[in-house]
């Protein structure tokens, strides 16, 4: 390089120092306005990212319940990186010295230990959404992890499967697409259309892709097979509604939007928007605003003793939660509800649709 | 315009007749690689299913390619220089997002007309710049300060939307993707004019021709009087306009702007520029490689599906393929180092 180039523009040092400073100043500006003030518990929820409208909603219902009892709310993300998840929580741990109620949909099942070995050691309550390894109970850790909850997948997997099956007529082929082939919901999941095949022997599966979750991936796909079966295609199932998303834009550039079934999951916005259209036929609502906060309201209650969770019985400490199969006939309720999501925080297992099955 | 006319030896795909000597046909048959690739890909998948031979199949790929395409010519340029742009996810979700939200759509009331394509076009432009800023003002690697501007565009597409996806309802806007002319949706018509335009810049203006000159040698470039900041500067520009059309196209596509409207686009577009023939070292390549390269990628997907091919391989298959397709295209016999 030129002499003439390092002589123009910032140069590096004084970019970096200016950089630090700045650094500096926004640190010391939000050291400030987190107040951790002492005897006062702290809530917070540990998840993915706040890109994606699922964990939104989420942290949004813990929000409201934080300010329901009147106490301080950190949310952590982990950006899909157990080592800063891990990490972010234990030296919040550190900060509150133990004072937290703790509510973490763990990046990855091996996560959930560590995080509530580390929660049990410094006194604080800790309840895990979805993800945990199978022998890791929070009956081992009394009373410090209140809760795990889950969601069937298998068996949601094949009340969408239903659902589609019914809008078809109970016969024809069928295409289905898949999340990322080692996921845990996405195994599950396609369980739950497998187990539904067996109950329609009039319905073919034509054909298994994966698209990672991505309606970007699901949209080639579509369009190969409309080529490979065309008019035998008489619907399509997805593993989860961005990817139904997909296929249904991939249906729409050629003029048939609407006039196959598919069907999603997850009760996303757009998935609901698309049910009431009449291009979704069926999706399921988790509601993620109400799993983000009645995790923490179960930690609270158990930290303040109002909960005794030795006593209680297993499957309030392990459950499947019951969610919402959505389809024409609910879909503006569950809109009305994710528009102006409000839930009884203190009716903590109404929910409880059993304990988990470990298959 | 140009005072260099002459064709650099070292493009893939010659633009210019020549000879038919021996040693020629040699250096023909590589330059050409790509396109054999193609065509053999096209032969194999079509003598097990004649549906891909299809008009209806045909342009199912040429829809699925317009984004990809539009995306990996952007990136062209950049590659060219020798550098690299790690941004295009970012660049792409805020260009989506700047459309979704002007048009008619489920998160405000704005209805403007269509003239917001212009908008979402500079928004690229002025992101791409800043990637040529910071790579040359501040003399970060390019590998770093586009990663860096890609984390930020995609961070300003999380908080302007605070996660959320929106929807987009303007049928004006929607019918890119569905009014068809001659059979072609007019977002492949749009990919089509942005190559068009590619091909343009890259043969025909000076800063075409330097940005081949810089990345195969900048210090004669320098010492020949190119302004090798300032085409820097105007090819990171230029790069994201081409990710700002994409932009538009994924919304007219799939109808919402999200700040991940675009995630796995930068991987697809990085491997078709370099399938097509164009070195990661920079100083040859042009658009019409880029596009090959991409009909590669698409047709190998929708290949896949066609035959059947299990899930799990595919992605095998993927890797192979590249690898093929870049030894053919590539020569290295003259490279002492690889890198």
């Amino acid at each position: 390089m030129s002499k003439q180039d390092q002589h123009t523009g910032v140069s590096r040092r004084d970019f970096i120092k200016l950089g630090a400073g700045a650094a500096f100043a926004a640190v010391g500006g939000g050291m400030s306005g987190l107040s951790f003030g002492a005897g006062q518990t702290t809530l917070a929820c540990s998840f993915r990212s706040l890109t994606n409208p699922y964990y939104t909603a989420f942290n949004k219902g813990a929000q409201n319940f934080a300010k329901s009892v009147g106490l301080p709310y950190v949310p952590l993300t982990t950006e899909g990186s157990s080592e800063k998840g891990i990490a972010d929580i234990r030296a919040l741990l550190q900060k509150t010295g133990g004072n937290l109620v703790l509510n973490v949909d763990p990046n990855d099942s091996a996560d959930a230990r560590v995080i509530v070995e580390a929660c049990s050691k410094a006194g604080a309550y800790v309840t895990t959404i979805w993800n945990k390894p199978k022998d890791l109970h929070p009956w081992d850790f009394n009373p410090n992890y209140v809760a795990h909850m889950s969601f069937d997948g298998v068996a949601y997997g094949e009340s969408t499967a239903t659902e589609l099956f019914k809008a078809m007529g109970g016969k024809g082929g069928v295409v289905a697409i898949g999340g990322i082939f080692s996921n845990v919901p996405a195994i599950e999941r396609k369980a739950g259309l497998m187990a539904a095949l067996k109950k329609f022997p009039d319905i073919q599966l034509l054909d298994f892709q994966v698209a990672d979750w991505d309606s970007q991936k699901a949209f080639p796909i579509m369009q190969a097979w409309m080529t490979r079966f065309n008019s035998k295609i008489k619907g399509v199932w997805a593993a989860n509604d961005d990817m139904a998303l997909g296929a249904i834009e991939a249906l729409r550039a050629e003029g048939l939007a609407g006039q196959l079934p598919v069907s999603g999951m997850d009760g996303t916005q757009p998935g609901l928007a698309a049910i009431k259209a009449g291009e979704l036929v069926t999706t399921v609502d988790w509601d993620p605003y109400w799993l983000g906060g009645i995790g923490l309201s179960m930690g609270l209650q158990a930290q303040q003793k109002k909960l005794q969770v030795a006593s209680l019985p297993k499957d309030q400490r392990e459950s499947f939660c019951k969610a919402t199969l959505v389809n024409k006939s609910n879909v503006q309720t569950v809109m009305a509800r994710a528009t102006a999501p409000n839930a009884d925080w203190n009716n903590l297992y109404a929910r409880v649709a059993g304990p988990v099955v470990y298959r | 315009m140009s005072k260099l006319t002459a064709a650099p030896t070292r493009q893939a795909v010659s633009t210019t007749t020549t000879g038919l000597g021996f040693t020629s046909m040699h250096s023909l048959l590589q330059r050409f690689a790509p396109l054999l690739v193609l065509l053999a890909l096209g032969l194999c998948i079509g003598a097990f299913n004649h549906d891909f031979f299809d008009p209806m199949n045909l342009a199912r790929i040429a829809v699925s390619a317009a984004i990809p395409l539009t995306i990996a010519l952007g990136g062209t340029f950049v590659i060219q220089l020798g550098s690299i742009d790690l941004s295009a996810e970012g660049i792409v979700a805020v260009s989506a997002i700047t459309v979704s939200m002007l048009v008619e759509n489920s998160y405000n009331d704005n209805h403007h007309g269509l003239w917001v394509l212009a908008v979402a076009i500079a928004a690229g432009t002025a992101l791409g710049f800043a990637n040529g800023m910071l790579h040359v003002f501040l003399r970060i690697p390019s590998f770093i300060a586009t990663l860096a501007v890609g984390f930020v565009a995609t961070g300003i597409g999380t908080a302007w939307l605070s996660g959320n996806t929106i929807r987009v309802s303007d049928t004006a806007l929607r019918s890119i993707a569905i009014t068809r002319y001659v059979g072609l949706p007019l977002s492949v018509w749009i990919g089509l004019l942005a190559l068009a335009i590619a091909w343009f810049v890259h043969r025909h203006t000076l800063l075409g021709r330097h940005a081949l000159a810089v990345g195969g040698g900048e210090d004669l470039a320098r010492l020949n009087g190119v302004r090798v900041r300032r085409v820097r500067i105007a090819i990171f520009a230029l790069a994201g306009a081409f990710y700002g059309v994409a932009g538009i196209l994924a919304v007219a596509q799939y109808g919402q702007g999200h700040a991940l409207i675009a995630d796995g686009q930068l991987f697809v577009a990085i491997t078709a520029i370099v399938v097509g023939g164009t070195s990661l070292a920079g100083g040859n390549g042009s658009p019409l490689n880029t596009l090959i390269g991409t009909l590669i990628v698409v047709v190998l997907g929708n290949g896949m599906v066609l035959l059947g091919v299990p899930p799990y391989v595919q992605q095998g298959i993927q890797g192979v393929l590249i690898i093929v397709a870049v030894t053919l295209a590539l020569n290295r016999s003259h490279r002492r180092i690889v890198k």
